[in-house]
């Protein structure tokens, strides 16, 4: 008998393994939230006692899906930051960046919608920390060409980098982790996500209209320093330019078509990752990979253990028989649950341990509910599928919610402070919030009409 | 040779919440021995007369380029007049704020190859002296100990230097 029929069949037992693993789970998260250890230095350490500590053997932290790292997860991650480092000397960034202030003509606020535009579309492309890092450089010159300030319009991209970046599978880090869970396919989260995001974006584009629209002001003269810039200066490489565009496209390709071609989107990634590299004709691929965020990938591969031990032991099926109790197994009321708490704990929290806690809950919660059942029958039942949707549009959107809410917001606020523009926590909720719980509201109504009135 | 036997005694220094603006003059205007043909840096020191910081040309210009610029390739989009209006906006920013504060410098004892030590592997020209009462005496700068050295590779010293 598995150890995971064993625990699907009998009660666990809360022995001396299930308090040690709660202990080291709680402390580790209590210490992360707290940021006073570095959250990745925590991550290993936790992962570390669980193994030496016998919560877990290695082999089932390496190698099992069930308590183990997420190596889907993980490459998938580690890929498409390749590709990306080695896109970025082209100055395709740039190029669209400079296109994109050129099309405002110079216009503060049509350069905040088609900027907060581009972050939603490239965050949907790529991920959130990797749109901002490119995005905000920029807008911090065009701000200073049009001598407006920054702030309404970092603040409006790291929002609309969120809202974007929970579109499609690789948007978001939640996003990634949940697909992997729930063995959802990239097209899943086109034809359940993308629709309402879109609508989300027309929303919020009205939203800093109606907040900034007539504040930002600039000069005739001013605009034409955005007018005379030449963005086919940016461009560094062309071949290169041609050969990274090639293999982007096979990349966005090979996810549209992945679930029907069976691969896993880390197979995609990768392969894209190792074409470019052999593309690049590059003889010191250490520069790429040392680019790539490896405190992120430990992150996450802590994360993994850690969870992984407490699901081990059990606390994990206890946590989720305590939201069943809660909503009595009304689904609706438990996507509501998971979609609101989702959202304020993201906005706290990061979202990166938190989602890697709640899907194996929601796992479990689906084997309580549905006992025979199994694979994907038991991860893609019917009434399971919208608490999904539910915590992939809670766990990204709530991410507006503050300043450390999500990365991105991270990045942005850093990058302002060193250009001398603070952006005070309280400033970035102001505005942040409200957007979270705005976005968070339309989901609300999406999930609800969509899954359990029209039910398609 | 010591490194008081080299530096050039103190003669001007900044306050932590001077102006850039006027920090700028004075590197500009400062006296070096008895000419005022201005320095290149200069060591930032509080009331009680202990350096808090240096500032030099280098920190100057990295205060007015915007941190922005050096994250992407943004030097073929910029426009006339921008460096001045950047410089503009850094001449009310306060020396505190810009100025090195992790600052090599040598006690007045310091063997002159411990000096040169400091110079090539931290990169700087000048290094502040300080006495024993931790007070900065003077600065030690590189074309000094350049001529210094090189005395005895010309031979015009065939005493060498110790």
């Amino acid at each position: 008998m598995t150890h995971e029929t064993a625990t699907a069949a009998q009660p666990f037992v809360m022995d001396t393994a299930f308090w040690t693993a709660t202990v080291i789970f709680l402390i580790a998260y209590a210490v992360i939230i707290s940021e006073k250890i570095h959250k990745t230095v925590i991550a290993i350490f936790g992962a570390g006692l669980m193994l030496v500590l016998k919560i877990l053997e290695q082999h089932e932290a390496f190698h099992l899906e069930e308590f183990g790292i997420d190596w889907n997860v993980i490459f998938l991650l580690i890929s498409m930051m390749v590709i990306i480092n080695l896109m970025r000397p082209t100055g395709v960034f740039e190029y669209i960046a400079i296109k994109s202030a050129k099309l405002g003509k110079g216009e503060p606020f049509r350069i905040m919608a088609i900027f907060a535009i581009v972050t939603a579309v490239l965050s949907a492309l790529l991920d959130n920390v990797t749109t901002v890092l490119l995005i905000t450089p920029v807008t911090l010159l065009i701000a200073d060409a049009l001598d407006v300030d920054p702030i309404p319009y970092l603040i409006s991209c790291a929002l609309a980098s969120n809202i974007g970046g929970t579109a499609t599978l690789i948007g978001d880090p939640p996003n990634i982790m949940i697909a992997s869970k729930a063995q959802l396919n990239f097209m899943d989260f086109i034809y359940h996500l993308a629709p309402i995001v879109i609508v989300m974006m027309v929303v919020y584009i009205f939203i800093i209209k109606l907040i900034w629209g007539k504040k930002l002001k600039t000069r005739d003269d001013l605009k034409q320093r955005i007018m005379s810039m030449n963005e086919n200066e940016a461009i560094k490489d062309p071949l290169m330019l041609k050969k990274s565009l090639f293999v982007l496209t096979l990349v966005l390709t090979g996810f549209v078509f992945h679930g029907m071609l069976h691969f896993q989107p880390a197979t995609v990634a990768l392969f894209g990752a190792g074409l470019l590299l052999l593309l690049s004709n590059t003889h010191e691929p250490h520069h790429v990979l040392a680019e790539v965020e490896w405190p992120t990938i430990f992150f996450f591969m802590g994360l993994f253990i850690i969870v992984g031990g407490v699901v081990k032991v059990g606390l994990i099926k206890w946590m989720s028989l305590q939201i069943l109790d809660l909503t009595q197994g009304n689904m609706f009321a438990t996507s509501m649950v998971i979609m609101w708490f989702s959202a304020f704990a993201s906005a706290i929290v990061d979202n990166i341990p938190y989602v890697a806690t709640m899907n194996p809950l929601i796992v479990d919660m689906a084997r309580q509910l549905w006992p025979d059942l199994s694979g994907t029958k038991l991860l893609h039942h019917v009434d399971l599928m919208p608490v999904w949707w539910s915590l992939a549009l809670g766990a990204c959107l709530g991410g507006n919610g503050s300043a450390i809410g999500a990365s991105a917001n991270v990045i942005v606020v850093g990058m302002s402070e060193k250009a001398g523009k603070k952006i005070s926590f309280m400033k970035f909720m102001a505005y942040g919030m409200p957007i979270m719980i705005l976005t968070v509201v339309i989901s609300t109504v999406y999930v609800w009409l969509r899954y359990y009135v029209l039910k398609i | 040779m010591k490194a008081k036997d080299l530096m050039i005694p103190l003669q001007e220094y900044l306050k932590p919440d001077t102006t850039l603006r006027e920090a700028a003059n004075l590197l500009r205007t400062a006296k070096r021995n008895e000419e005022r043909i201005g320095v290149k840096g200069l060591p930032v020191l509080d009331t009680n007369g202990e350096m808090v910081g240096f500032i030099s040309m280098g920190d100057i210009l990295n205060a007015v380029f915007p941190s922005y610029m050096s994250l992407m390739n943004l030097g073929d989009f910029t426009w006339d007049g921008m460096v001045e209006d950047m410089a503009k906006k850094a001449g009310n920013k306060k020396v505190s704020e810009v100025m090195t504060t992790k600052v090599i410098s040598v006690p007045e004892e310091a063997p002159l190859m411990e000096c040169v030590d400091h110079m090539l592997k931290n990169n700087v020209k000048r290094l502040p002296v300080i006495s024993k009462d931790s007070k900065v005496t003077g600065i030690l700068y590189e074309r000094d100990v350049f001529f210094a050295i090189t005395k005895s590779m010309l031979n015009e010293n065939t005493g060498g230097i110790k």
